[in-house]
């Protein structure tokens, strides 16, 4: 009885300008914290810490945008994190022994969107839940970590390499130029191109994207492939900007990664949600943390808030989800 | 109208294979390579060690039943334990200690699901941000530091014996006969296989689903209150970063324990099995020096692989 | 006629329970408009009309699941309320609905006094020795013997039913509401569940049933109330009315509805040819061939086997033998080859798998076109938008714009809109899966005009559907299945709605 019509109730809508609006939103919260940061602490405001905030953001933006892919397809990757320290510390190892930095970008990647792949594998071959799959891939990876790195830590890596994760020019930390390419390149990748417009299908509805004639477990194995290399690019900014590798550099990465995603607007339940608005999520989340910082809270405070920030933002998604309907 | 020729009885040894073989097989494949795997000190130690898990997955069933996750149960237990640890040494009482870390633990336990079954959040999400908010306010109260000099009270809990049995093995029967008499004796277990089986039945019946679910939650949050005390008793100390990732033992455990994450279909020997299994496989590795980085993934590679079987099995 | 009819009640002056003026909106929707209802004790009571008349509505009042806006219950006599399941099943009112309220890994006892265990002597533990025995008892009553301690998920789909039935009678339910019972039964079980009624009634209890099937309307009913867009229509007794009198009252005008058609002299080359394909879904041997410039009919009851061969050859479910020539060539694979292909699959279940309802129309217009317009890969919004246009005028889909949620069109519109996506795709094969189902008959009658102008254009068409009435008016030939096997073919002169019903039933 709900087929009689009622198309004349709603105004069309746009989805480009609802975006737009919640993109927005987001953005004035992050000025707002900026003026609240500004007044409260001196140093908010200075030079340093402005380019230090946006180096924090990008970091937390390289693992956050791949994420966000899996994410609009309704699905999560919670192994991101350990998969930055395991390509990590492969890099870092692959250095060491060549001397050649490229050829240790180039395994970075690759590790991590090998690991992506198998991820994908679980979730579309075997048919395990993204959470459950990329959970136990969490702790296989860890295992693995730990068990290569016996301990030890990895440092001293050449100058030129360095300068990816902590060099400047023109004044701008180079991993800020890298987060403009990638974002550029997220957003247009997810609105300009068919295999954007086919994961948005496959988040909205899975079944019916799949008998419209979308290749829906080609398209999940690219995701979380990308999802997976975008984390080997992570672990090579980590690894140039620390100049040393740990096993347990992975760790308080996922959540922020996570709680970067859904604060930008990405919905947990698939098929609405832009890059940038990851990218704006990256920001606030950085920004809170770096108040924190300056206004001298101890760094024992950031799991706790970050935990409520992503509880706090999945109830926001809910509630406007609900109005939509 | 005679029916029962179509119906085939309800047999549980047809699910005792998966997780009985794995055991045996695990059992088998130690005492061959694993010098000293079959000693009783070594069997033994293997029980004891497994007590803290089985606390954990016997509540992590009910909440798998209920088509539920708890991730935040690892670092509620680092939580609990800390309290355990902070509280006992403040006041030197066993008792005030455990206290405190039940009420903690009961109380994430009773967010988690208030997230789950009031906010409507996913549980995976929701218990993921509440682990980050215990595993913060784990090192917000030992400021990143062990808290040592425990009173002897808790320390004894561990190593104590009631009847020439370890305490902690007494404590892990104990509630495993509770578990079991509240699943399949009580009405709220009839409930909590409706909960993943069919919730509308709930409503029909008059029964109120999200309360129901919250208890579930929170029963899981308390034993990992109790669960903490024997992690600090057995560690003797209470540390920021005791119980991280010993949910994801938990899950293993019921995963390998045939425990099915959909409808509702839940078996808690299955569970106990599981834990022995985890048990095994750690002691095992350990034995033949595989360092616990290797415990960690096997454990791993056990709970995807049990996965995959799972999924095969409801798909035929 | 029906004022007749409700006067000449002989043997039950007072009705067990009488509904008076009920009325029941949703925004935008009168789901029910001043309906009045009564049910005699021990008699079956036929509820009637087509989809989205209001007979679930009206369910869902009588069980307490929706609050009615306006209207009066009686019962007995005595003017009551109903505003909760529990008013409800005070009153002695059950629901048998069609999706079970049953927990699959509960024993039989467990599921009957669900919510209502009796008690054992430690607080919050249950007497099982006395849930078994009460649980035998009421299975008893209803002549189903069987172990009440089984597992629930190990029972067919009729046994279910009786579980479901004894739960209801073990709540001391006077009335008991189906909801199409018989819609997943087979033949044998349909005829024990008929001699359960007929116990039932004998026993007192009162039955509201609701079927599409005009055969157990005049079999089991002592009574029929007629219901159309949210209004009561009539009240009749069976042997008062003829089936084609009931037809009429429930479409509201005769029941020849226009189906526009212009069928060819003769059809063109064969497009799709398969032979003797096999699934694992149940489907054997299936061979038939669909060739340009037709619409072959694929008929014959639910649960033969339909829709499965429609997604086997649509690569939506595995092939397991067999062969599919499309255009000339073999083909096997996932439905994005079969697309690509230019096959086109129009699902039965049009919001759970044709359609992101939460997108736009026209993202939903483009989604299968995706690779035909944008061959570089390259997404351009205006060019879609060009495109949704385009479609959106075509196919005259009623919608402010192509950038309306597509879940807040009606279901004539939003079937457009599937159709529209394959369209967009340039699709040579059409298979649609009861492509009328939920539609009013003036968007009914376009769809039949727009497939009918597919086929002229040189594409094919399957068409799957219940209404035997479209297949004979629509379709050059049909092909009948029974148990998942073609059980008979009929060409366009053979094409009678008795050929098919001959061909589709069991010869038990």
């Amino acid at each position: 009885m709900t087929d009689i019509s009622k198309d004349a109730i709603a105004p069309p809508r746009s989805f480009l300008s609802q975006d737009a609006i919640q993109v927005f939103y987001r953005l004035l919260a992050a000025l707002l914290i900026c003026a609240v940061l500004a007044v409260l602490s001196d140093s908010f405001l200075s030079l340093g810490n402005i380019l230090n905030v946006l180096r924090q953001a990008s970091l937390t933006f390289f693992i956050a945008s791949g994420l966000t892919l899996v994410v609009l397809t309704a699905g999560l990757d919670l192994s991101v994190g350990a998969n930055v320290a395991l390509s990590a510390c492969i890099a870092g190892t692959v250095i060491h022994k060549t001397g050649s930095p490229a050829l240790g970008i180039l395994t970075g990647l690759a590790c991590g969107g090998i690991v992506g792949l198998l991820n994908g594998v679980m979730v579309t071959a075997l048919r395990i839940p993204s959470f459950i799959a990329t959970y136990g891939m969490l702790w296989v990876l860890n295992g693995l970590t730990y068990w290569y790195m016996a301990g030890e830590t990895l440092h001293g890596f050449p100058a030129g390499f360095r300068q990816i994760g902590s060099g400047y020019l023109f004044g701008l930390p180079i991993p800020v130029y890298l987060l403009l390419v990638f974002l550029g390149i997220g957003t247009l990748f997810a609105q300009r191109t068919i295999w954007g417009q086919e994961i948005y299908a496959i988040g909205a509805n899975p079944v019916a994207a799949r008998l419209s004639g979308i290749p829906v477990a080609r398209r999940l194995l690219l995701v979380y492939a990308v999802s997976g290399t975008m984390a080997g690019l992570a672990s090579i900014i980590f690894l140039s900007r620390l100049n040393s590798a740990e096993a347990d550099i992975g760790e308080s990465l996922t959540l922020p990664a996570i709680a970067a995603v859904l604060i930008g607007g990405t919905s947990l339940f698939g098929g609405v949600g832009t890059v940038f608005g990851t990218f704006i999520g990256a920001l606030i989340l950085t920004l809170v943390l770096n108040g924190m910082n300056l206004l001298s809270v101890s760094a024992n405070w950031q799991p706790l808030v970050t935990g409520i920030i992503v509880i706090l933002a999945v109830w926001l998604d809910m509630k406007t989800r609900r109005r939509a309907q | 109208m005679r029916e029962a020729a179509v119906v085939s009885q309800p047999n549980p040894l047809q699910r005792i294979p998966g997780v009985a073989i794995v055991l045996v097989l695990l059992i088998a494949l130690f005492s061959t390579i694993a010098p000293g795997f079959l000693s009783v000190a070594n069997l033994s130690n293997v029980l004891v060690q497994s007590t803290i898990l089985t606390m954990l997955a016997l509540p992590m069933t009910l909440i798998i039943m209920t088509e539920g996750l708890d991730l935040s149960m690892g670092a509620v237990l680092t939580l609990t334990s800390l309290c355990v640890a902070i509280v006992s040494l403040a006041t030197h009482s066993m008792l005030l200690g455990l206290g405190a870390g039940l009420l903690v633990g009961a109380a994430f336990g009773f967010a988690n699901g208030w997230l789950v079954a009031i906010v409507g959040i996913p549980p995976f999400v929701a218990t993921l941000g509440t682990l980050g908010m215990a595993q913060g306010l784990s090192l917000i109260v030992s400021d990143g530091q062990s808290v040592v000099g425990i009173p002897h009270s808790v320390r004894d809990i561990y190593s104590a014996t009631l009847l020439g049995v370890p305490v902690p093995i007494v404590m892990a029967l104990v509630t495993y006969a509770a578990f079991h008499g509240l699943l399949y004796h009580t009405r709220f277990g009839t409930y909590i296989f409706a909960l993943g089986g069919n919730r509308e039945a709930l409503r029909y019946a008059g029964l109120s689903p999200n309360r129901l679910l919250i208890a579930v939650y929170a029963i899981g949050g308390a034993m990992a209150g109790i669960a903490g005390l024997l992690m600090t008793a057995r560690m003797n100390s209470g540390h920021p970063t005791a119980g991280l990732g010993l949910e994801f033992d938990a899950i293993a455990a019921v995963a390998v324990g045939g425990t099915s994450f959909e409808r509702g279909n839940g078996w808690l020997l299955g569970t106990l099995l599981g834990v022995l299994s985890v048990g095994v496989l750690r002691n095992g590795l350990n034995l033949i020096s595989l360092p616990s980085s290797v415990q960690v993934a096997s454990v791993g590679v056990l709970v995807i692989v049990a996965l995959f079987l799972d999924g095969l099995r409801s798909r035929a | 006629m029906s004022t007749a009819a409700l006067a000449v009640e002989p043997a039950a002056p007072t009705p067990l329970l009488e509904l008076r003026g009920i009325s029941k909106e949703f925004p935008g929707v009168k789901a029910l408009d001043d309906v009045s209802f009564a049910v005699f004790p021990g008699e079956v009571h036929m509820l009637l009309g087509e989809n989205g008349a209001g007979k679930s509505s009206l369910m869902k009042v009588l069980c307490g699941a929706y609050r009615a806006d306006a209207g009066e219950f009686y019962y007995g006599g005595k003017t009551v309320a109903i505003n909760s399941a529990a008013d409800a099943q005070k009153l002695g009112i059950a629901v048998i609905f069609q999706e079970f309220s049953l927990v699959p890994h509960l024993d039989i006892a467990q599921n009957i006094f669900l919510g209502r265990e009796p008690k054992g002597r430690i607080p919050g533990t249950i007497d099982r020795r006395k849930i078994l025995a009460d649980a035998a008892r009421v299975l008893g009553t209803i002549g189903f013997d069987i172990d009440p301690s089984t597992i629930v998920d190990k029972l067919g789909v009729a046994q279910q039913q009786m579980v479901e039935i004894a739960k209801a009678i073990s709540q001391n339910a006077r009335i008991l509401v189906m909801d199409e019972p018989t819609a997943a039964l087979s033949d044998r079980e349909t005829e024990l569940l008929f001699a359960l009624i007929a116990r039932l009634k004998a026993d007192g209890v009162s039955i509201v049933y609701i079927s599409h099937r005009m055969a157990e309307v005049f079999a089991l009913g002592d009574r029929i109330t007629v219901l159309r867009d949210g209004r009561r229509i009539d009240g009749v007794r069976p042997a008062d009315v003829t089936p084609d009198q009931l037809v009429r009252m429930m479409v509201g005008r005769n029941v020849d509805m226009t189906y526009p058609r212009n069928f060819a002299d003769k059809p063109g080359e064969v497009l799709l040819e398969v032979k003797g394909l096999s699934a694992t879904t149940g489907i054997s041997d299936i061979s038939i061939e669909v060739r340009r410039g037709e619409i072959v009919g694929l008929c014959g009851l639910v649960g033969s086997g339909r829709s499965e061969v429609a997604r086997a050859i649509f690569g939506a479910d595995p092939v397991s033998s067999g062969e599919i020539i499309f255009d000339g060539k073999p083909m096997s694979g996932e439905p994005d080859l079969a697309a690509r292909r230019g096959i086109a699959l129009i699902p039965e279940s049009r919001k759970s798998e044709g359609l992101a309802l939460l997108r736009s129309v026209g993202d939903n217009l483009v989604v299968s076109a995706l690779r035909k317009l944008f061959p570089s890969g390259l997404f351009d919004q205006r060019r879609a938008q060009r495109t949704s246009d385009g479609l959106i005028r075509q196919l005259r889909i009623a919608t402010p714009g192509a950038r309306q949620t597509v879940g807040l069109l009606s279901g004539g519109n939003q079937q457009k809109v599937v159709i529209g996506k394959w369209l967009a795709a340039g699709s040579k094969l059409f298979i649609f899966d009861e492509p009328t189902r939920g539609i009013d008959i003036g968007a009914k009658s376009e769809i039949f005009a727009l497939i009918d102008r597919l086929v002229a254009e040189g594409a094919a068409a399957l068409m799957i559907s219940s209404e035997q009435v479209e297949i004979c008016h629509v379709c050059d030939r049909a092909y009948v299945m029974r148990e998942g096997r073609i059980a008979g073919h009929l060409a366009r002169n053979e094409l009678t709605e008795e050929n098919i019903v001959r061909l589709g039933m069991h010869h038990a």
